[in-house]
């Protein structure tokens, strides 16, 4: 049997891989990584630390507590009325002059909470979940900005980001895979926190609650603020990665990031007060801060009384998504672009 | 179909606060598929410039360039799957472990993960591939990177200095396998390197570079062909005697500082039999800079 020549096989040459794996590679790269580990581990921990301190110091009113604070209530109602009389019948009072100005208005029960007299108060859902849902929203915030930056400085760094380039040379789907999984993953991440602290307070409503019914609409409140908050989480997570592409390194984006936060917004806010509407927290705080972030701006002008002119203004919900949107828009699209641009080495 | 083609292919670093580089200078190469080329140049010559061009890292200034068939860059996603590379220093997330970094990549490009194994086992490193990556010596370092290239079983292996801050040990082993792969039949190895040894020793062909253009190119024994009419410096006990013998057996031998030259000597053992035959026998015998050599060296020297 004589052998059989196989003829040389023409060589058919293999593209590059799927935006499949890359985006497979990536989910596993940033799961991967240590350091968001230990982000998102610190995270946990903080969690049930507050949630524990939540439950030490907020007590449950029961009906004999809040017989004792009515019985204060009253008390101190009573002690008031008594002053204000001794007040009213002094002689020496000006005679042109309204008593109420002098010795203060009547008081009733109406003018005073309930809530002041009860130590330890008791947590109100219906009162501090909402304003709680926007703290745990800027706290996720410093969180996922930190996942951002430090998933992408870590590519610079290691120069991995130009390692991809041996395997997919199209730059922009490089790019779009890394943004992909950052938003996915710190959208996820927001809404993490969001169900977190929805837990926690009905943990404190139920364990130590105030027991008052919650308003009508109370639910659609809190929900569309979760969901904002998790709309910030995601824009603070692209910012931070935009910023770290940018810069190329996490610890000079993280030093960029303190000197505009620290520095320039506060600058801002002393030297140009009616540049505040423009000002990132401002709207940050105003995507997520139910029903818009009420200004009060104090400008420089001086009115004809003398006074400044203090001008109010509502950066609304739609307001701050769109100029978070915008700025993150344009932090990571100027870095997709230089890095399809510049020579990669 | 060449495996690597740059024609006219120029290109100028800009740098800050400083004259601008010229890296290429209108390059020509082109690399014949299969077996090992060579590319051989001094530091500082254009060897990681022409093949970060070539990848696409970097864009030319001007000239056109293929690989693999394809216009560099836009026909680049259609082969890159074919091209393995090792360029400088390996790039590897230091955190990771060798395995786990491998198995990105191969994530990346859609390969199963018994591949990763396979390319492990072929450099040796399967052993500590659970180790991170930055716990590793520079040789295992290096290794990594050549099984990342080998990854896509490439039909061209481009290697950049690869046995750079590799112990003799896996000098030899490296070199081995690039031999290996040269000889399989499917690979193309565009090895680059500016040890001349290390090309002699591997590559069938070689192109010679010096100040960003090629000098020389073809297989390696005609450019290595001059080197047989190489000198040899040899020193001797008795100079006049041995200077006799050599020059009666028809060499031509001239006096130096504390020996004689012997000039275009075809095998440096004649001179030794020679001698032993009359009773001299050598304290030294050095080739004085082989012919390749000095031409590399004369061809890619400073212009003075
Ligand atoms: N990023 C860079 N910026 C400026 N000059 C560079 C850069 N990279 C290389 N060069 C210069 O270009 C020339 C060629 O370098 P290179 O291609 O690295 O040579 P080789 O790989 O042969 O040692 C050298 O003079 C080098 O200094
Ligand atoms: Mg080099």
């Amino acid at each position: 049997m004589s052998a059989v020549l196989t003829p040389p096989s023409v060589p058919t040459t293999a593209p590059a891989g799927r935006f499949g794996g890359l985006l497979r590679a990536e989910t596993h790269r940033l799961r991967a990584r240590r350091f968001i580990q230990v982000l998102l581990g610190l995270a946990v921990l903080a969690w049930i630390a507050v949630t524990a301190l939540g439950l030490l110091n907020y007590e449950k009113a029961t009906p004999e507590r809040l017989a004792a604070a009515q019985a204060q209530l009253q008390e101190q109602v009573e002690q008031n009325e008594i002053g204000r009389q001794q007040c009213l019948t002094d002689p020496s009072l000006p005679p042109d002059v309204p008593v109420d100005q002098l010795c203060g208005p009547p008081m009733t029960a109406e003018d005073m909470e309930l809530s002041w007299f009860l130590d330890p108060t008791p947590y109100s859902l219906s009162e501090e979940g909402p304003g709680g849902a926007v703290s745990i929203a800027a706290a996720t915030a410093v969180l996922t900005f930190l996942i951002g930056a430090t998933f992408v400085g870590a590519e610079w760094s290691s120069r991995s980001m130009v390692a991809l380039l041996f395997w997919e040379t199209r730059r922009p789907r490089v790019m779009g895979a890394k943004i992909a999984v950052v938003a996915v993953a710190t959208l996820l991440v927001g809404v993490a926190t969001q169900l977190a602290w929805l837990a926690t307070a009905g943990i404190w409503q139920a364990v130590a609650g105030d027991g008052v019914p919650l308003p009508d609409g109370f639910w659609s409140e809190m929900l569309a603020t979760h969901g904002r908050g998790a709309l910030l989480a995601l824009f603070a997570g692209l910012l931070g990665f935009g910023l770290t592409n940018l810069v190329r390194n996490t610890g000079a984006a993280l030093g960029v990031g303190f000197v505009y936060f620290a520095v320039v917004e506060s600058a801002i806010s002393g030297f140009r007060p009616t540049w505040q509407p423009w000002l990132l927290t401002t709207n940050a705080a105003g995507l997520v801060v139910p029903g818009g972030l009420e200004l009060t701006i104090y400008t420089d002008e001086i009115d004809t009384q003398g006074n400044s002119v203090v001008i109010e203004h509502l950066v609304t919900n739609l307001q701050g998504g769109i100029v978070m949107g915008v700025v993150t828009a344009v932090v990571v699209g100027v870095g997709v672009v230089l890095f399809s641009r510049r020579d990669a080495q | 179909m060449p495996a690597v083609e740059m024609h006219a292919v120029t290109k100028t670093y800009a740098r800050r606060g400083k004259s601008p580089q010229k890296a290429l200078d209108d390059l020509e190469l082109v690399v014949e598929s299969g077996g090992v080329h060579g590319f051989l140049g001094p530091n500082g010559s254009g060897k990681t410039t022409s093949i970060r061009v070539l990848l696409g890292l970097i864009r030319p200034d001007a000239g056109e360039v293929r690989l693999l068939g394809r216009p560099v860059p836009s026909g680049l996603p259609d082969v890159i799957g074919s091209v393995g590379a090792l360029v400088e220093t390996p790039l590897f997330f230091p955190g990771f472990s060798g395995r786990r970094n491998l198995q990105l990549l191969a994530e990346t490009a859609g390969l199963p993960r018994t591949r990763v194994e396979e390319v492990l086992e072929t450099v040796e490193l399967r052993d500590r591939a659970d180790d991170r990556f930055k716990g590793y010596s520079l040789g295992m370092k290096q290794r990594l990177g050549i099984a990342a290239a080998l990854l896509k079983s490439p039909q061209l292996l481009i290697l950049d200095e690869p046995s750079n801050g590799l112990d003799p040990a896996g000098i030899r082993d490296v070199r081995e396998l690039i031999r290996r792969l040269g000889q399989d039949g499917s690979t193309t190895v565009l090895l680059s390197s500016h040890l001349l040894t290390e090309i002699e020793q591997v590559a069938d062909h070689v192109s010679i570079m010096a100040r960003g253009r090629c000098i020389a190119t073809g297989p390696v024994h005609k450019v290595l062909a001059g080197r047989s009419t190489g000198d040899v410096r040899i020193r001797v006990p008795d100079r006049a005697a041995a200077a006799a013998v050599l020059t009666a057996a028809g060499y031509a031998v001239s006096p130096t500082a504390d020996g004689l030259l012997v000039s275009a000597v075809p095998a440096p053992g004649e001179i030794t039999r020679v001698l032993a035959e009359h009773g001299h026998y050598l304290e030294e015998l050095t080739p004085v800079a082989a012919d390749l050599e000095s031409a590399f060296l004369a061809l890619t020297a400073e212009p003075a």
